[in-house]
């Protein structure tokens, strides 16, 4: 499914990968940019968190020239005087003089990296309305978002998650260089599908998916739907016919004493056993303590 | 300068790594030997070094890096070390004295809700920032950015950074808790260093662990994921041993 989002471009797609401290997803961004460009389609790049170089490095020149990178990172704040970009021109506005710098006819994809620098700079409802203006607004094609998850409050993340096409969260793997990547994906209809995958991403960001976890392209189950009956293949029964029932209410437990067990057991039958006592010279028999000559 | 810790991270005071964000931190654990060590590795290396030091006066930094091999006082008439005492300054600016050249700023312990922009203009005037921060303030990471900005990409010099965890783990997402403050700088930074307490208390002949995390930032293109090491460690009089888990002299 991830091979899946990142090769179809779907209109008004909003696509969220999110990352914590134990795994980068910058990688896994860097694919797929790599995958529009080779499409031939326009990227632009929001990036505050690495410098231009960087951001650039690994991507094949040959396929760069759709790539814009806006610089958010020299100065994402306006602590200088002319700041190429800051987190305040985080409008539709700005945005879209920035969008204005390529040719109009391709399919733009707008990248935000990252979500967590703006997010830190305005509240979550603004960043909200803007994605979703920015949606409406005709001049993207789709929208890619890297956020650090671990640094803000679980609500905030889920409410954009909300808005989201495809969220794609990123976890470390058991072990070497595969990465876990857990998709979730809803369609204009409505169904929501997710899907587990090991991915590694190799020096020319082409990603390969290593391995498909089981619950792979399968929809959530409907609750009544798959409501199993857990007394279906018992060995025993469950319930009891009246006939049985009535059997079972004659039979008296042995631990019930009836008023005949009781007078079985007081009066003494003959034939039955007796015990007998008689005490020798030794023995000091005291009624206060009867297991006195037991050496304890 | 610990030449154990320099097999570890592959370097050496010859070849020394350019744009890198290395971020300090501890729990439970003192983790300024890592900064002495850089602080003697940088100067070393012959690099132009600025140190901000807000927890401690230049004469202890001093009299460590003595027992290091490196003079700070003779670095600092060369012009190679710019000192920034923090810790006096501080307590100047909170007294309100007559300002003394340098303390202006640190104008920012006096108003809570500032940015850390003075300190910042100060920061761009050298190539090798050594920072130590014993200050926890919200807009840190705003500071860090722009320190990394200037000073690992611009520059291509490199900065270290100490932060301090709480002792306990917090489990909320706090928006301005030393644990937060610590996830954030990690997104940000190439190599993390923690220093952690051993779970299982204090030793006479363990001080600690260190996790070691390659964040595979820079230019070389590696896996997304982040690589990790785990090592343990013993303090001594005039160096650090570093040994895998479970292998210390002591025990073996």
């Amino acid at each position: 499914m991830l091979l899946d989002i990142m090769q179809t471009n779907e209109v008004g797609g909003l696509v969220i990968i999110q990352d914590t401290v134990d795994c980068c997803g910058r990688q896994l961004l860097k694919g797929f940019i790599h995958c529009a460009l080779k499409r031939d389609e326009v990227v632009h790049v929001l990036g505050f968190e690495v410098c231009e170089n960087e951001f650039r490095g690994g991507l094949d020149s040959k396929f760069t020239q759709g790539l814009y990178f806006h610089d958010g990172y020299t100065d994402p704040l306006g602590w200088t005087e002319c700041p190429p970009l800051t987190v305040h021109h985080f409008t539709p506005q700005d945005i879209n003089t920035c969008l204005s710098q390529s040719e109009q006819l391709k399919t733009v994809t707008l990248v935000v990296d990252s979500l967590s620098w703006i997010l830190r700079h305005h509240s979550p409802a603004i960043v909200c309305q803007r994605l979703q203006e920015l949606r409406r607004g005709g001049a993207l094609r789709s929208v890619l978002l890297l956020l650090h998850s671990d640094m803000h409050q679980q609500g905030i993340v889920g409410s954009l998650c909300h808005l989201a096409t495809a969220v794609i969260l990123v976890a470390p793997g058991m072990s070497g260089q595969h990465t876990v990547a857990k998709t979730t994906r809803r369609t204009k209809s409505g169904r929501v599908t997710r899907e587990e995958e090991c991915f590694s991403v190799s020096e020319d960001l082409t990603i390969t998916i290593e391995a498909q976890s089981s619950c792979s392209g399968k929809t959530l189950p409907e609750p009544e739907e798959y409501e199993a009956d857990p007394a279906a293949n018992l060995t025993f029964n469950l319930r009891l016919s009246e006939v049985e029932r009535e059997a079972k209410e004659k039979l008296s437990l042995p631990f019930v004493f009836s008023q005949e067990k009781k007078s079985a057991l007081l009066h003494p039958r003959p034939g039955a056993g007796r015990i007998l006592y008689e005490p020798d010279d030794n023995d000091d028999f005291d009624q206060e303590d009867p297991d006195d000559d037991l050496d304890v | 300068m610990f030449s154990e810790l320099n097999s570890i991270l592959n370097t050496s005071p010859e070849n020394c790594p350019q744009g890198e964000f290395t971020l300090v931190s501890d729990r439970k654990a003192d983790a300024s030997f890592l900064i002495h060590h850089f602080l003697s590795f940088y100067l070393r290396a012959g690099c132009k070094v600025c140190f901000l030091g807000l927890v401690q006066s230049f004469s202890h930094y001093s009299a460590v890096s003595q027992r290091l091999g490196v003079s700070l006082t003779q670095a600092r008439e060369k012009g190679q070390l710019v000192f920034l005492e923090g810790l006096k300054g501080a307590l100047g600016v909170l007294l309100e004295e007559e300002p003394s050249p340098g303390t202006h700023m640190l104008g920012f312990l006096r108003s809570p809700r500032s940015d850390l922009r003075e300190l910042f203009e100060f920061v761009r005037a050298s190539s090798t920032v050594l920072l130590s921060l014993g200050v926890r303030v919200g807009a840190v990471v705003d500071f860090a950015h722009y320190c990394r900005a200037f000073v690992c990409s611009k520059l291509q010099g490199n900065m270290v950074m100490l932060i301090r965890g709480e002792d306990e783990e917090e489990e909320e997402c706090d928006e301005e808790g030393a644990e937060w403050l610590l996830r954030a700088l990690t997104h940000q930074c190439s190599l993390a260093l923690r220093v952690q307490g051993l779970p299982t208390g204090y030793c006479r002949d363990i001080h600690g662990q260190m996790e070691v995390f390659w964040r595979g930032h820079g230019s070389s293109v590696t896996g997304p994921q982040t690589q990790q090491k785990l090592f343990q460690y013993k303090v001594h009089d005039k160096g650090v041993s570093f040994f895998a888990r479970g292998t210390s002299s002591a025990v073996l």
